[in-house]
């Protein structure tokens, strides 16, 4: 037991640890702009998809004229689609007034199917896209090396607090949040503010997603997500809405699943009751919070 | 309004896209089909003549079309003269209409005939029926097109009397989805053609004309099979099949429509259904007569228990029933592969041992009691003579004598159970010995009697919601928890009740995959598609929440999976996930109302109009958004609605003012 104990000091669980965090980090961090901007985001689960499917294909795709820079433009693609279809989440929340559950539903059920049918058509498999030549590459020192998306979920935690609390931006963001009607009394365009949450919501889903397939792995896989995307709102939910808050949640939620990881071959608990432990956790966190903390105006459209 | 005696400019318009459409698409797509072989290559017929061969190899024998090509320049006539009486607003559009329609109608059978006439002739001198091409032909485009143009002719053309107004207008609810329906269709279209080459026989580029046509010809050929498995014996059965799950999803999330709750713990739901029914299936020791009703209870008790978590949490904390049911997804999944993963897990360095999994290398459970499996629906509806199998009409004729009892009999009050009995006897007297000799064999089909239960449920459902108390409270809270509340119903009470019952139904879907064998081992699988839970949302939404609507989504839901598989095995680009693809299109398309105004979707009641009108203003048909959505019936469900009155209860805060309208509606629903 006492093995176990140093396994979770060793640099390698370290490494295991940040890498599970960031998906959720970047995605919660998305999920916060959306919510408080009072636009609920279910559809964090499909844009990591789409960010990672894009990422992926377009990576692949320009892996020959490119060379070394083509995961870069990748990236740039994987989030150009996250935020595409978020755009698509917000066009029909914000301008059709659709229930924002059911048009997360949606975007969540076409992230199910899109990704075969286009993988098909591309290399005639249903699951996978080939390998990439050259994923994002690894910085850091010794066994701590980290791909891109890595620093920059770390950046934007700051900015996401610097924006949400000392820019005019996230006041106005946070007004439409909370009372869109006295925002918008107070001459804050609603509408563009909770288009534009959305459509950062989508940007850093994609990003991601991007880290899911050419930063961790090579190439877009079946499931990659693994439902990152709920936990990631998990996450939000635990960690209150606020950016601090969600980086706590994520590190928490992180740490237990690189816990099941390496609890994969041990003998200490099973591991597939450890990798239920977030969703349990936010269950009972739901308890205590209610939905007291969550933005007032979340879900309601603008009338 | 202004002009009662003419069709309406909107009436009129609708007649004529389809009209332009259905002229274009005689010249510029074709006609027919005259032969199709397995890499879906065809050899079409275009209108007013040609031929568009994609095979590479010529064809003899061609079927004389000549007289399907004269029907054609008729269609053509009257496609002209519905022109007109569209472009006129004439009062005889519907006439117009009709013959199209007719003549349309006529087309296609005189070009399955020609088909069918030279089959026989090459029968007749002894070529095998599976090498004559021409088995594998049918109508295109070019044939289909009068046929819709002809019919939404008659109806835009029948609408200018109020009577038929009335009619149709009873179907307005049918609009969204089928507006989304038909957005969706067009957005896999698209996705088609891009996809998919033409799939040609030539060893050459295809010229611009073809590429054309052959693009056109795989999107017809997609659609066609995607829809083509109701018209058979086997594929109808392999619908009904996939189906079954999709109706106990559907009923469970539409239930949960129908109180204001968003059930999305459908994959949680059915895996717990799942789970209760393994452990009564397989360990329960109990007589036959008591195992299979005793475990298909336990799916329910399973499920019901799944359902009821998030209920309580919402009804006594006020947390959020969307957030809760996704986690409980997550979690019921732990526990599944927990239960039936291995047969051991350690815990604190010591290794315990689970009796669930099936020994080997597969995730399944042991397998169930022979008593506790359904049978096989292919087994019932079928009997042996001899040496032949029959197809029993006993079903079809018991539904036939209930019908004409049912219907003949208005004067009588007992008439529900004089149809009934008299059904009873028919089917009892016939089941085993009137039937129809069965071509092919069915029997594999592992269609099962959970298709029953399912069909069971619904009808249950509806008696609950629209024929008892506590129904009508459910609805309440689901229409204005605010006004429910008011009334003197509890909206915690109602919210715990419809979340449970929503998931007893989910998980009732689990007795299809482990008691009815569709997974081809009476068994609980790793494999189970617990992704069906979500699927039910799409299947709810198309079915507006009531519960004939969602078996009828399910329906069709199933027929496309079944039919997606043919696509997939026959198309190389085409993968059967473009179902899925179509479903969420769909969902996409319903949740933005199909992009219908509101006014067409819900219009202002006549009342409201005619006040306006009575005021002097001259605009009355533009109603201001906040207005018309006052006034709206929606069929996108109010979810979420009851976390309002609950959140604001727990924490004290002010209830947000529901508008008088909603106890209004109510009270309408009470008095029709």
């Amino acid at each position: 037991m006492s093995a176990f104990f140093a396994a979770l000091l060793s640099v390698t669980f370290a490494g295991i640890f940040i890498r599970s965090t960031v998906p959720l980090l970047l995605t919660a961090l998305g999920g916060l702009y959306s919510e408080r901007s009072g636009v609920v985001n279910i559809a964090l689960e499909g844009l990591i998809i789409f960010g990672a499917l894009a990422g992926a294909i377009i990576t692949k795709t320009l892996d020959g004229p490119l060379g070394a820079a083509a995961p870069w433009v990748g990236w740039l693609g994987g989030m150009v689609v996250g935020g595409f279809i978020a755009w698509i989440h917000a066009v029909l929340s914000i301008k059709y007034r659709a229930d924002q559950v059911i048009s997360g539903t949606a975007i969540n059920l076409l992230a199910t199917g899109v990704p075969p049918v286009v993988l098909t058509a591309l290399y005639d498999s249903s699951t996978e896209s080939p390998a990439v030549d050259h994923p994002l590459p690894l910085w850091g020192i010794g066994d701590l090396k980290f791909s891109p998306p890595v620093y920059f979920a770390l950046i934007a935690v700051a900015v996401t607090w610097y924006v949400m609390y000392r820019t005019p931006y996230g006041l106005r963001l946070r007004a439409s949040g909370e009372h869109p009607g006295a925002a918008s009394s107070m001459g804050v365009n609603v509408r563009a503010m909770r288009y534009s949450a959305v459509i950062l919501s989508g940007v850093l889903a994609g990003t991601a997603g991007v880290f899911l397939s050419i930063g961790n792995l090579e190439a877009y896989v079946r499931n990659i997500s693994a439902g990152a995307g709920f936990i990631a709102l998990a996450a939000l939910i635990f960690g209150q809405w606020k950016p601090l808050g969600v980086l706590a949640a994520t590190l928490l939620f992180g740490f237990l699943q690189a816990l099941s990881i390496q609890l994969g071959g041990g003998n200490l608990l099973p591991s597939s009751l450890v990798q239920a432990l977030p969703y349990l956790i936010t269950v009972l966190a739901l308890i205590f919070t209610g939905r007291s903390r969550a933005p007032r105006a979340v879900g309601k459209p603008l009338d | 309004m202004s002009d009662p005696v003419r069709p309406s400019p909107l009436a009129a318009r609708l007649s004529l896209i389809f009209i332009v459409l259905a002229l274009v698409g005689l010249f510029l797509f074709p006609y027919g089909t005259l032969s199709r072989n397995f890499n879906a290559q065809s050899l079409l017929q275009r209108f007013p003549g040609g031929l568009t061969n994609f095979v590479g190899s010529p064809f003899e024998n061609l079927p004389n079309v000549s007289a399907a090509l004269l029907t054609g320049w008729g269609t053509l006539l009257l496609l002209a003269l519905s022109l007109f009486a569209a472009l006129r607003r004439a009062r005889w559009l519907w006439i117009a209409g009709l013959l199209t329609l007719l003549l349309g109608a006529a087309a296609i059978v005189v070009f399955n005939s020609a088909l069918s006439a030279s089959v026989a002739e090459l029968i007749a001198k002894g070529v095998r029926a599976r090498r004559i091409p021409w088995t594998s032909g049918g109508m295109h485009l070019g044939l289909f097109l009068p046929l819709l143009a002809g019919g939404v002719s008659l109806f835009a053309g029948l609408s200018m009397w109020p009577s038929w107004w009335e009619r149709l207008n009873r179907l307005r609810g049918l609009l969204v989805p089928l507006s989304a329906i038909a957005l969706a269709v067009a957005v896999g279209a698209l996705v088609v053609l891009i996809v998919q080459p033409v799939p040609s026989g030539l060893n050459r580029a295809l010229s611009v004309g073809e590429l054309l046509t052959g693009k056109l010809d795989v999107v017809w050929y997609v659609y066609t099979t995607l829809f083509a498995p109701v018209t058979n014996l086997n594929g109808l059965f392999d619908s009904l099949k996939l189906a079954t799950p999709l109706i106990f999803a559907g009923l469970g999330v539409a239930f949960g429509f129908r109180a204001g709750l968003f059930n999305i713990g459908g994959p949680g739901q059915l895996t717990a259904g799942g789970i209760g029914a393994m452990l009564v299936g397989v360990y329960a020791p109990l007589p036959p007569a008591l195992l299979l009703p005793a475990t298909v209870l336990a799916a329910a008790v399973g499920g019901a228990i799944w359902g009821a978590i998030p209920g309580l949490l919402k009804a006594r904390f006020g947390s959020s029933e969307v957030i809760n049911t996704i986690m409980l997804n997550y979690i019921a999944s732990a526990i599944f592969i927990f239960l039936i993963g291995n047969s051991t897990f350690p815990l604190l360095g010591k290794t315990y041992t689970l009796p669930f999994k099936a020994p080997g290398f597969e995730a399944k459970s042991l397998d169930f009691q022979p008593g506790a499996r359904l049978a096989s629906i292919a087994d019932l509806i079928s009997f042996n003579r001899g040496e032949a199998a029959y197809f029993s009409l006993g079903p079809v004729l018991a539904l036939l004598v209930f019908g004409a009892l049912y219907f003949g009999l208005r004067r009588i009050k007992a008439r529900l159970w004089i149809a009934l009995t008299a059904a009873a006897i028919v089917g009892f007297v016939t089941w085993k010995t009137v039937g129809i000799p069965v071509v092919g064999s069915f029997s594999a089909s592992r269609l099962n009697t959970s298709f029953l239960i399912a069909l069971v449920c619904a009808v249950l459902m509806g008696v609950l919601l629209w024929r008892t108390s506590a129904g009508y409270a459910l609805r309440a809270v689901g229409l204005s928890p605010a006004a429910a509340e008011y009334g003197g119903i509890s909206v915690g009470k109602n919210v715990i009740l419809a979340m449970t019952l929503s998931g007893a139904l989910i998980g009732l879907g689990a007795t299809h995959y482990t008691m009815g064998g569709a997974l081809d081992e009476f068994r609980l699988k790793a494999n189970m598609p617990v992704n069906v839970g979500f699927d039910g949302i799409a299947v709810a939404l198309m079915g507006q929440s009531t519960p004939g609507g969602v078996v009828a989504a399910a329906i069709l839901f199933g027929t496309v999976d079944t039919g997606g598989v043919n696509v997939d095995r026959v198309l190389d680009k085409v993968n059967k996930d473009i179902v899925t693809v179509l479903k969420a299109l769909i969902v996409l398309f319903i949740a933005a109302g199909g992009f219908l105004s509101r006014r067409i979707t819900d219009p202002p009641p006549p009342q409201l109009v005619k006040a306006v009108d009575a005021a002097g203003s001259d605009d009355s048909a533009h109603l201001t958004p906040g207005q018309a959505a006052r006034e709206a019936k929606t069929p996108v469900p109010n979810v979420g609605r009851s976390s309002e009155v609950i959140s604001q209860d727990m924490l004290g805060g002010d209830v947000v003012a529901e508008e008088n309208t909603d106890k209004i509606q109510l009270d309408k629903e009470r008095e029709s």
